[in-house]
């Protein structure tokens, strides 16, 4: 099982830091990153990702032996946030299809539908994403977080805009992973968060 | 990543692209309308003027490109730009790496740029009347050249495209960058046009801009695209 580790990291964007010292390690169960608005619990789940780099500090997964960091390992992390977007003009199977293989996994559409299924998404999947509520689009991120079916999971306010049956299916996605991997999750609902194992807490 | 992932991946980009602009017709639309609007202008203004046949091959050389360069500058840019307005970029970054979707969207703006060639250059010969003497070597000076203004284009739009103000940016970058590669790529089409001179130096110089051009944006695309 990959082995999370974050040191001592530190972000600021020209200024003062935004935050400092996050240090994590953990390699499963459900980890809360909260804080209040502007603490940056989005840019760390970024920097978790290996989309953004640290100001100082280090993030690294290890894996078979080695240690690499989140953005040469990019399989081994599902993300989803808010501020991911897909192509209005794809429907949401092609847009996870051709993302799957643009990450060079060995994904055929009907593993993707069968993502969307999940996330209760069987029928809307051949609908064009313009034509989905912003509710289905938080659907299909977190379809797309689980693509590769990663044993490290980090999602961004992951119920936003989703009904009963949305939060249902997203919480029995964190309940099913969190014991065989590890799952971060950053909010300000707690509502969000059965039990979690850990909590890094932003100021 | 293996050769062969590289490429499937790369060709998901390019796939991603492709049927995004079949349904939008955006960027195919502006660029086509603008080749139009400039060779009817060129129609109804150049062809009136007396102009000695020895320099027609160049003039029509110089309008080609004139119309190949702006042509391009109206739709290449757009490739990484609109993925970072619209947010799209974001998932892409989070599955592949920078020199994979460089080469996605390489391929497919190349492949827009040999559409608008196939369009312009029958409409430019028919309208001012202008045989080529070469067509082989004519059609190798466009395509080499025209690798050399999509690999500039492309990688300037992924530079671009998370600065401010960035059309502007795109357009005061691509001219000085692309200067030495059009001014060749004008003298090689005329003299392939009116079938004058040896060719081999221009082959030469286009190649040289082509691979450095390559080499430099494969190298730099990783600190662009992981920022």
């Amino acid at each position: 099982m990959p082995q999370f580790e974050a040191r001592s990291v530190a972000k600021s964007f020209g200024g003062p830091p935004i935050f400092r010292d996050v240090t994590l390690l953990a390699d499963r169960g459900l980890v809360a990153v909260t804080g209040r608005n502007g603490s940056g619990k989005s840019t760390l789940l970024k920097i978790f990702a290996g989309l953004l780099r640290p100001s100082s500090g280090r993030v690294e997964i290890s894996s078979g032996g080695a240690a690499r960091p989140p953005d040469r390992c990019r399989r081994l992390v599902g993300w989803s946030s808010p501020e991911v977007e897909f192509f209005d003009e794809l429907s949401g199977a092609e847009n996870l299809h051709l993302l799957a293989r643009a990450a060079g996994l060995p994904c055929r559409e009907e593993d993707v539908r069968a993502r969307l299924s999940q996330l209760g998404l069987q029928r809307a999947a051949s609908r064009r994403i313009a034509e989905y509520s912003s509710g289905m689009k938080q659907r299909v991120r977190l379809a797309f977080s689980l693509l590769a079916d990663p044993p490290i999971l980090l999602w961004d306010e992951p119920f936003s805009n989703l009904d009963e049956d949305g939060t249902a299916r997203g919480m029995a996605a964190v309940e099913e992973r969190r014991s065989a991997g590890l799952v971060l999750i950053a909010t300000n609902d707690r509502r969000d968060l059965s039990q979690p194992d850990a909590e890094v807490v932003l100021s | 990543m293996q050769k062969s992932s590289f490429l499937s991946a790369a060709i998901a980009v390019f796939s991603r692209e492709a049927r995004q602009e079949l349904r939008r017709r955006t960027t195919v639309a502006s660029v086509l309308f603008f080749a139009l609007a400039a060779l009817t202008l060129i129609a109804f203004s150049i062809t009136t003027l007396a102009i000695a046949p020895a320099d027609r091959s160049r003039l029509d050389s110089g309008m080609l490109w004139i119309l190949l360069f702006f042509s391009a500058a109206s739709g290449l840019p757009r490739s990484f730009v609109r993925e970072e307005e619209t947010g799209t970029a974001l998932a892409l970054r989070k599955v592949a790496a920078g020199e994979t979707v460089l080469f996605g969207k390489l391929l497919f703006n190349y492949l827009l740029f040999l559409a608008i060639c196939l369009a312009a250059v029958p409409a430019l010969c028919l309208l001012q009347d202008w045989t080529i003497q070469r067509p082989a070597a004519f059609a190798l000076a466009l395509a080499l050249a025209g690798y050399g203004v999509t690999m500039v284009s492309t990688f300037l739009s992924a530079i671009v495209s998370r600065a401010g103000q960035k059309d502007l940016l795109f357009v005061l970058t691509a001219l000085p960058l692309l200067m030495p590669l059009l001014l060749p790529a004008v003298e090689a089409t005329a003299r392939a046009a009116a079938a004058a001179g040896d060719l081999s130096p221009y082959w030469k110089v286009l190649t040289a801009y082509d691979g450095l051009v390559t080499c430099g944006a494969f190298v730099l695309m990783g600190f662009v695209w992981e920022g």
